[in-house]
């Protein structure tokens, strides 16, 4: 393979490529001889060659979706082998682990740096000052989000300040309906950020709309973010419109608030387009076209209207990764993209409401 | 004004900050389906907002908040609230929660006469030996000093009827700042009585509406200092070891009748007790104890509710519940299940009648049990549900026990004092009386004062 073939995989940062030459140059990438063995070896029971059939970024609904395969891959054979040797990971993630064993994914140096300095970028849109030191209340451990964190915070702030947080203790005690020890857990966490709010120059908040919903509670913690915080971005589960409207115009009315639509799958997270007014949900932009998004009829896979509801199909195409036709379990609205971005945007994301059960019929209220 | 109405209504939140409009809004739909209102449904952090604000809040003076609840109450019964005239407000109620309508207006009426009366009711829960003020000259000898047990109080309200609207109230009358969570089968009373309230003085921090969709239902109770919430067996196990949670749940009130009197001359009673105010109360007879042969008078009770016609609830001869089909067929199911091995009197073949909009009357149905303590006379439901059983003076007081009311239709004096004694039943009504009479100044379960107020000694030199 020439070295030309795979190049747009290595633009530099700041130079977007054309999707479709992306697409080409992916497949060449990973299904020649610089590909993963998972990748080589799934090739052989595809019904078409990816080398010659894929074309277009259009064609990469024609993959299956191999996403629970990550589940009990060994992850060393998601390294492409161009990598050589010595690839520089840094790290191995896991999927929140929601639905039974959590799925795997290997985050090498290259990627992360282009992630990086694109969100950076979309931070500073935001308006985020650079140089000042972060606080995070985001899971840690093996889920990608602590380490986008901890880069961030060095790359576009100076500190980053961080606690433990296992989100997988907290959806077993929510399920196991151990409601009062999961509030017992988030009170812990919020109190560790306490210590950390009131002696240091937090300028940066990172944190879970649950955990900041807890912070709003407390009077005194409510004060201090106003004191020294400056930017608020959130992520993780979502912020409805209401509570968005209520902090951007009552309880931390100046400071920034931008959102972060994340995925384990998609080796980072969509950015909140900036400029949105205050009285609306939020719409998020992925990194186009490395990530791209499309809101899908689940039953068809087709793209539902731009205004309607479906699920987020997402597709990663990158030097260090490959994983196309990946069905969220998120619904959204699908949104139009910002000019010259390929797929969609998405806004209203999940949110199922349930008012009260329907089915207990006796008794009379 | 029985004319359709298609407009939709929006009903707002009332926060602190007045009235809010969310983003998430829930169709508030009649029983044939058609939208009649858009309920604002809040997040969690609204609500902590509210809360905390009325945590900060002041409390208006005595003289004055009772002032304001009387003009409230003017209010609501006869002013323009958020759009409705009370002819409008009556219509929507009915179409809405499928109560009679005629029910509706004669409870906005005991609704607004029992706000006139709120400072007379909670009077009557103070101990006769507790003074309201500290500085009551009783104090410089020592006296009790009646005080609130907190400041804010919230209540998850009841969908199946506007009348527990009426007991609220009264936490402000004695100073509270209240919250209130309106049930999605109704919300129009208690927006309106909300509405009503804030136009007749009281602030936006100190009676609040908090629609909520049922995940963020508890932020109320965990905002509030104390709590009230209406529901079934499964609130009410919820929250049992919870001490700052009142609950209201089933009403289960029964009606016996001795050997010794005539139920001829009672019938009128029974029938009313059992399908009065639309047969959907926790006032309303669930089961009828008779010592003797129940046959003959499960025969007249059939026959009477036999008689009542099936009508849409905005009629104004309407008198049975009206519920969506899904609901009411629902509901029918249920009612055949339990009543397997039951004689069946009304309703034996199945109780609702298809209106042909999509809504369905829930007619009543009568069951005769075998024994006194049949499992089915517990089984209360959200139409005129009547269980009538045999009793004797060997099955005594076990069968009659957790009854929000009993009506003891007896001359045996002793028997009444042991139904008085009994801790499980909340008020006995001796004689002609039905299950559903109220009073200002009676207890309804309880005085709700007894939960919100204590004494606290004071003493001063």
């Amino acid at each position: 393979m020439s070295r030309a073939a795979t190049e747009v995989l290595d633009l530099p940062l700041d130079i977007p490529p054309e999707p479709d030459e992306l697409i080409r140059a992916a497949m060449a990438w990973h299904f020649g001889p610089t590909g993963s063995p998972f990748w080589l070896e799934r090739a052989k029971s595809l019904p078409f060659d990816p080398l010659t059939d894929i074309r277009t970024h259009d064609d990469l609904t024609l993959f299956p979706n191999v996403a629970a395969e990550l589940r009990d891959v060994r992850t060393q054979d998601l390294i492409p082998r161009g990598y050589g040797q010595t690839p520089d990971v840094v790290g191995v993630f896991e999927s929140g682990g929601t639905t039974g064993a959590p799925k795997r994914v290997v985050l090498l140096r290259d990627w992360l740096e282009r992630m990086l300095h694109w969100s950076n970028l979309n931070l500073d849109a935001h308006g985020f000052e650079r140089g000042v030191d972060w606080l995070g209340l985001v899971p840690s451990g093996p889920h990608i989000v602590g380490e986008y964190f901890r880069r961030s915070a060095a790359t576009h702030g100076r500190h980053g300040f961080t606690l433990d947080l296992d989100p997988r203790w907290v959806k077993k005690l929510i399920a196991a309906g151990r409601r009062a020890d999961a509030d017992a857990y988030a009170e812990h966490l919020v109190d560790q950020a306490a210590f950390v709010l009131r002696t240091q120059d937090i300028g940066v908040l990172t944190i879970t709309p649950p955990l900041l919903e807890r912070i709003a509670r407390r009077d005194d913690l409510t004060e201090l973010v106003n004191e020294k915080v400056r930017a608020i971005r959130w992520g993780g589960t979502q912020l409805d419109p209401d509570s968005r409207y209520l902090y951007k115009t009552e309880i931390f009315p100046d400071v920034v608030l931008c959102g972060n639509y994340g995925s384990t799958m998609i080796l980072g997270f969509a950015g909140e387009r900036p400029g949105l007014p205050d009285d609306a949900g939020c719409v998020f932009d992925p990194y186009s076209p490395y990530v791209t998004f499309s809101v899908v009829n689940p039953e068809t896979l087709r793209p539902v209207g731009y205004g309607d509801r479906g699920r987020v199909l997402v597709h990663h195409v990158s030097k260090s990764f490959f994983l196309p036709n990946n069905l969220e379990r998120d619904t959204a609205t699908r949104i139009e993209p910002l000019a010259g971005h390929t797929g969609d945007a998405v806004a209203d994301i999940a949110a199922v409401t349930t008012f009260e059960n329907e089915n207990v019929i006796e008794g009379v209220y | 004004m029985n004319a359709p109405r298609s407009d939709v209504v929006p009903l707002d939140a009332l926060g602190a900050r007045g009235p809010y409009r969310a983003h998430n809004r829930l169709a508030v739909t009649d029983v044939a389906g058609q939208e009649s209102a858009e309920l604002s449904l809040v997040p969690p952090l609204f609500v902590d907002q509210t809360m905390k604000a009325m945590h900060r809040a002041a409390t208006p003076a005595p003289d004055e908040r009772i002032g304001m609840i009387g003009r409230a109450a003017e209010l609501f019964a006869t002013a323009t609230l958020n759009g409705l005239t009370p002819d409008a407000y009556a219509y929507r109620v009915s179409r809405v929660g499928g109560t009679p309508i005629s029910v509706v207006q004669a409870t906005a009426t005991a609704i607004a006469a029992r706000l006139r009366k709120a400072h007379y009711s909670v009077e009557h829960a103070r101990p006769t030996g507790a003074v309201h003020r500290w500085d009551d000259p009783l104090t410089r000898t020592g006296r009790a000093v009646w005080v609130r047990s907190g400041n804010v109080f919230a209540v998850h309200a009841a969908g199946n009827h506007p009348g527990p609207h009426s007991l609220w109230p009264e936490a402000l009358a004695l100073g509270y700042r209240v919250a209130v969570r309106p049930s999605r089968r109704e919300p129009f009373t208690p927006h309106r009585l909300v509405t009503a309230l804030r136009a007749a003085g009281f602030g936006d921090d100190q009676v609040a509406l908090l629609p909520t969709d049922h995940t963020t239902a508890d932020a109320l109770l965990r905002g509030a200092d104390l709590g009230l919430v209406y529901g079934g067996e499964d609130v009410v196990r919820k929250y049992a070891s919870d001490p700052s949670v009142l609950t209201q749940g089933p009403g289960r009130s029964k009606i016996l009748l001795t050997r010794e009197v005539d139920w001829r001359e009672h019938l009128d009673t029974i029938v009313d007790s059992v399908s009065g105010h639309g047969g959907t109360g926790c006032v309303n007879t669930t089961a009828l104890f008779v010592e003797g042969d129940p046959a003959p008078l499960c025969a007249a009770l059939a026959e009477r509710l036999a008689a009542v016609p099936s009508l849409p609830p905005e009629d104004p001869a309407a008198a049975f519940p009206v519920q969506p089909l899904a609901t009411a067929k629902a509901l029918e199911a249920h009612l055949l299940h339990q009543a397997s091995g039951t004689r069946p009197w009304l309703g034996g073949e199945g109780m609702l009648d298809e209106l042909g909009d999509g809504s369905a009357v829930l007619r009543a149905a009568v069951h005769q049990l075998d024994r006194p303590d049949a499992p089915q006379a517990a089984v209360e439901l959200p139409f005129p549900c009547v269980w009538v059983a045999p009793w004797t003076r060997e099955a005594g007081l076990p069968p009659l026990r957790n009854s929000l009311v009993l009506t003891a239709v007896t001359h045996d004096d002793r028997l009444v004092a042991e139904l008085v004694e009994e801790p499980s039943i909340s008020n006995v009504y001796v004689g002609n009386h039905r299950t559903y009479w109220m009073e200002s100044g009676l207890p309804h379960d309880g005085y709700l004062a007894e939960f919100l107020m204590r004494c606290k000694s004071v003493i001063r030199d």
